[in-house]
């Protein structure tokens, strides 16, 4: 489903000087798989997450979804497989603190403008799934960490996608509320949902449900 | 040079304009040269993102000068009120020995920068490019009429002088110039006529069999043929005048600027029925659109003549 192939990516950080970020990168993730890519900060994970996403393209190489190059997207096309594709969770949320809980959820479907009847429907549904309907009418700002990365989590369900890519998600968490965000993952896998988590947090490290630990050391894949 | 403020502004939009063209050229050399839509090379991905900022350069510069054909015709009809003789924008095409040039220059531009922004359109509207190396080539091609615009529009402004008497359109659109004009007027009135209101009833035939490139041949006949019959004879209804052809005084107050109306009008029409043919792409609606805008010219031309009958009981 997810591929990378001889993906290299160069930040040039001055002029005459670049950075290689990932350099000849392959990797194959099937649908439904859960996997986590583990490595020190600055080994390359969020960039593999931000090529997949299509947020970034890469220097040389493929990355294919479905088939699909999306590394040869257009900004606009790149916009409209995210929105139907992509769910994302963030480190530090990326909520909006003056909308509600409901709000903050919804935001993703703005664009689509699906109808009202359908958006309340599924509202209920991430809400009561990732136990955030309570809340539902509470400021973002006003929440705390873990029900904040609950919000991020059930907004990334919203529009279903097939993909959900998640960039160091329980960096700003403690450890019980680790271990709860990582109990909602193994939700979401067993609803065949494709999972990229990047993360360094060793919680995520030997569990059960996890398909998949690929560990990333400067820019290239450890096998 | 004389430097009203309009002058001013069309010099320093177009020396911009040429520093922009010049990047969107050089950008455009290596993209026809390299391009490749399936490679997944490094070069490849940064003629990609060169392709963006080419296209975004070339899309705003061809944007602004569209509008801006309108503005140089207001630049222009103003500066008569400054030089001797001129009465309207027809005595400061005649001043210098570019406006001619500059003028036939500026309408083939008009239809090549609408050609290409459609066809960037049509290719921003699709997952794959299919577009890039023929609108980047057709960049190339237009770069030189661009550059020749912008030179003539220069040198025009720079070579007029204010203390220089100038022919009125009354002597540059009359009968008796013998020059190339002239001969616009010895056509006789009926078959003038003919041609204008056949042209248009084949237009339509055209449109209703689908036939695009026929109706392309047709919106191209028509230009020529509008241009002609305006001039000649619907431009005497609108000034009231048996005797005035001038193709510019409509464009003034005096007559409720409707000049700006026709032209646009006119320039629109053929310009999608030139699209039509030229491209397959979404041509039923470029014919639909190209029809609409035709058939609003020759109502709106057609009503002068015919209100002028029906308040005074005869033709001119």
């Amino acid at each position: 489903m997810i591929e990378l192939k001889n993906v290299t990516k160069t930040y040039e950080v001055r002029k005459g000087e670049s950075v290689h970020a990932i350099e000849n990168v392959n990797l194959a993730i099937g649908e439904g798989e859960l996997v986590v890519l583990k490595g020190a900060s600055g080994s390359g994970k969020s960039t593999v997450l931000s090529l997949v996403a299509a947020l970034s393209k890469p220097t040389s190489g493929e990355v294919l979804v479905d088939g699909k190059q999306i590394s040869k997207l257009s900004d606009d096309f790149a916009s409209l497989y995210r929105r139907e594709n992509i769910g994302f969770i963030f480190q530090r949320y990326n909520l909006l603190p003056n909308l509600s809980v409901e709000e903050n959820i919804l935001l993703p479907l703005i664009p689509s403008n699906p109808d009202s009847k359908e958006i309340g429907v599924r509202l209920e549904e991430v809400m009561e799934r990732f136990h955030i309907a309570h809340k539902r009418h509470q400021k973002a700002k006003n929440l705390s960490g873990g029900e904040q990365q609950r919000v991020a989590i059930a907004r990334a369900n919203i529009n279903m996608p097939k993909i959900i890519l998640a960039d160091e998600p329980t960096a700003n968490l403690d450890a019980n509320l680790s271990r709860h965000f990582i109990e909602m993952l193994g939700e979401l896998k067993s609803a065949n949902t494709t999972i990229i988590v990047a993360t360094h947090d060793p919680l995520f490290f030997g569990l059960s449900f996890v398909d998949r630990e690929i560990e990333i050391h400067k820019g290239t894949i450890l096998v | 040079m004389i430097l009203t403020p309009e002058i001013l502004t069309l010099t320093l939009l177009n020396l911009l304009f040429a520093l922009f063209g010049i990047v969107a050229l050089l950008l455009s050399v290596q993209i026809v040269l390299g391009w490749d839509v399936h490679a997944t090379t490094q070069k490849q991905y940064m003629l990609e993102k060169k392709s963006f900022l080419g296209a975004v350069i070339i899309k705003y510069v061809f944007w602004l000068k569209l509008p801006l054909f309108l503005f140089f015709i207001f630049t222009i009809d103003k500066l008569s009120n400054v030089i001797t003789g001129a009465m309207c924008a027809a005595g400061v095409v005649d001043a210098t020995p570019y406006g001619t040039y500059l003028f036939i220059v500026k309408i083939l531009n008009l239809y090549l920068f609408g050609l290409w922004l459609v066809l960037h359109y049509l290719d921003v509207k699709q997952e794959t490019p299919r577009y890039i190396k023929t609108k980047y080539t057709l960049f190339l091609a237009i770069f030189p009429l661009l550059a020749c615009e912008i030179v003539l529009e220069l040198l025009m402004f720079g070579a007029i002088d204010v203390s220089k008497m100038v022919s009125c359109c009354g002597t540059l659109y009359s009968s008796n110039t013998g020059s190339y004009i002239s001969g616009i007027f010895l056509v006789a009135t009926p078959l003038l006529l003919g041609l204008f209101y056949g042209n248009y009833f084949l237009l339509a035939c055209f449109y209703f069999l689908k036939n695009r490139v026929l109706y392309t041949l047709a919106s191209a006949l028509f230009t020529v043929v509008a241009l002609v019959s305006l001039i000649a004879f619907f431009g005497t209804y609108i000034y009231e005048l048996p005797t005035h052809h001038c193709p510019f005084c409509f464009l003034q107050k005096d007559y409720y600027y409707v000049g700006y109306l026709l032209y646009t009008l006119l320039f629109l029409g053929t310009f999608y029925g030139l699209i039509a043919g030229l491209l397959e792409a979404k041509s039923e609606t470029n014919l639909k659109k190209s029809l609409f805008f035709i058939t609003l010219y020759v109502v709106a031309v057609s009503l002068y003549p015919a209100v002028y009958y029906l308040r005074n009981g005869v033709w001119l």
